[in-house]
């Protein structure tokens, strides 16, 4: 996820990256932001924050664990929010959506 | 929470129960190995050794596969399990038929006791059948995997059927071929049929997973579908219809090949893998490879030799070796997680939890591996050598792998999250 400082939600951004560092795949022992699974996050509605974001695979055995913990931080962080998952598969997960951190984490490089 | 349809782990009944019968029934086998070592090296068709077969195939590696393919058959197949009461009830028959089966061989009680577990196996297998196969038809494609689970699971279920029909033959002599040939048709279909093409396609979906490697040669997969096939099928039809002859190591050689094709693209996928380090329990499946390239090339041994200890030492690669081998390492990589979905899932992101990693004890699989090293050689050393000593030796090693890897399956199926100071340790 890019954070744009032109956004008027830049600060909702940055306390909802931070927050969904705690969000780990369990498989992985990454957190989400590292592997890349986070595509975006919609605070225009005042009442919601609707996430745009993928798994690595549409099989995966942990989805339902990550999302839960995705509504879980974000309703921590933004109680007057309601949470929304959007859960897409294009533009598709792969290993090039890594960070250098996730990368380290995972013994890569 | 999004209603994006995405694989779901089941519930935890329609998988725990499996790990941890198994658990129990690998002690009992390597309980009943200690009491029967003396006939380790005698003929494989006696009460006692019938007996450690089937609570190997059936109380150990199919008990621990049927809760794997329950939990793995969402992710392969991208929908939920088909059935978790019919899970549940493949469960109970399968536990009460084996120890039905394994006590009545055990004092070779060949009539009525036999005939009922063998008959509530194959309802056990059965269920598994419509289970795996209403899976893998009820999502979009069938892929090579969901290839590979139905048609194993098909053979499941002929094995068990073959083995109904000989626990029959005992006491009422109905098939015209003689007892022992038969066996060996029950013996390999259960083998190349059930237990080598269901590793086979959950191996091709999960090592490269674990490893985060890729092969594009998927058509080593095709191939090793249609020459694992092939070859199993000329084997029964030959063997059942004419004698069991030197030509048989033919149709093994086509198996082979089957099965080559399918290392080979575990190879590529080790040779593409993003992750460098290779864990303890990797390191036990891929020693259970070597396991059972050593029991093809034991096969004409075992089929030319004299002694029946070579065929018994053929069986002990297949079933100590290469079965026990993948489970050991494959139990840890896969029971924890639906434990940690039970137990964590709705508190991820609340609270600090451990991972899933940390609901075992990872020491312990370290023991695990060399312990499991240590028994498996000194007991192919004791067989090849025909000392009673050095066997038994071995199968205190092997009742110590036993006992420290039922503890640590009884620490992650008990595992309670702890509450310390509002986080959870």
């Amino acid at each position: 996820m890019e954070l744009s400082l032109s956004s008027p939600y830049v600060a909702e951004y940055v306390k909802a990256q931070t927050a969904l560092m705690q969000v780990i795949d369990p498989e992985l022992s990454v957190n989400i932001i590292d592997l890349g699974l986070l595509y975006g996050i919609d605070f225009s509605d005042a009442g919601k924050a609707v996430v745009t974001m993928t798994l690595s695979t549409p099989y995966c055995p942990m989805g339902d664990a990550i999302q839960s913990g995705v509504v879980n931080v974000l309703k921590a962080c933004f109680p007057d929010r309601e949470v929304e998952i959007n859960l897409v598969w294009e533009p598709e997960w792969n290993y090039d959506r890594i960070s250098e951190s996730g990368k380290a984490q995972l013994g890569l490089i | 929470m999004t209603s994006t349809p995405i694989g779901k782990i089941p519930a935890g009944i329609a998988v725990l129960p499996f790990y941890g019968t198994a658990a129990v029934f690998f002690l009992v086998l390597c309980v009943l190995m200690l009491l029967a070592a003396d006939e380790l090296t005698r003929h494989y068709f006696s009460p006692h050794v019938l007996a450690i077969v089937h609570t190997a195939a059936l109380g150990w590696g199919t008990m621990v596969i049927f809760g794997a393919a329950y939990q793995l058959l969402p992710v392969i197949c991208e929908r939920d399990l088909f059935s978790i009461p019919m899970a549940v009830a493949s469960y109970c028959l399968l536990t009460v038929g084996t120890l039905l089966m394994v006590w009545s061989f055990w004092g070779f009680r060949v009539r009525v006791s036999l005939i009922w577990g063998g008959a509530l196996v194959v309802a056990s297998t059965l269920l598994y059948g419509i289970n795996a196969c209403g899976t893998a038809f009820s999502s979009r494609q069938l892929g090579i995997h969901r290839l590979f689970m139905m048609v194993s699971a098909l053979w499941l279920l002929i094995t068990a059927v073959i083995g109904l029909l000989l626990a029959i033959n005992l006491s009422h002599t109905f098939i015209p071929r003689p007892h022992v040939d038969v066996l060996k048709l029950h013996a390999h279909a259960g083998l190349a049929g059930w237990f080598l093409q269901l590793i086979t396609g959950v191996s091709a979906k999960l090592v490269p997973m674990f490893l985060l490697g890729k092969s594009k040669k998927t058509w080593l997969l095709y191939a090793a579908l249609l020459l694992q096939n092939m070859g199993l099928v000329l084997f029964l039809a030959d063997g059942y219809f004419n004698p069991i002859t030197g030509k048989m190591l033919w149709y093994a050689g086509i198996v082979g090949l089957g099965t080559l094709a399918w290392l080979g693209y575990l190879v590529d996928t080790y040779c593409h893998r993003l992750r460098k380090k290779v864990e303890t329990l990797m390191r036990h499946t891929a020693v259970s490879f070597g396991y059972l390239i050593a029991g093809f090339i034991l096969l004409p041994m075992a089929y030319h030799a004299a002694d029946v200890r070579w065929a018994t030492l053929y069986g002990t690669f297949l079933f100590l070796g290469w079965i026990t081998g993948i489970i050991l390492g494959k139990t840890f990589k896969t029971l924890p997680f639906i434990v940690w979905n039970i137990r964590y899932q709705q508190l991820h992101g609340k609270a600090h939890v451990p991972l899933p990693k940390q609901l075992y004890n990872e020491r312990l699989t370290i023991y695990q591996f060399y312990l499991y090293l240590g028994a498996f050689s000194s007991l192919v050393i004791g067989m090849v050598t025909n000392e009673t000593w050095v066997i038994r030796t071995a199968l205190f090693l092997w009742l110590a792998l036993a006992v420290i890897y039922l503890v640590n399956v009884v620490k992650v199926l008990f595992h309670k999250p702890v509450f310390h100071h509002g986080t959870i340790t």
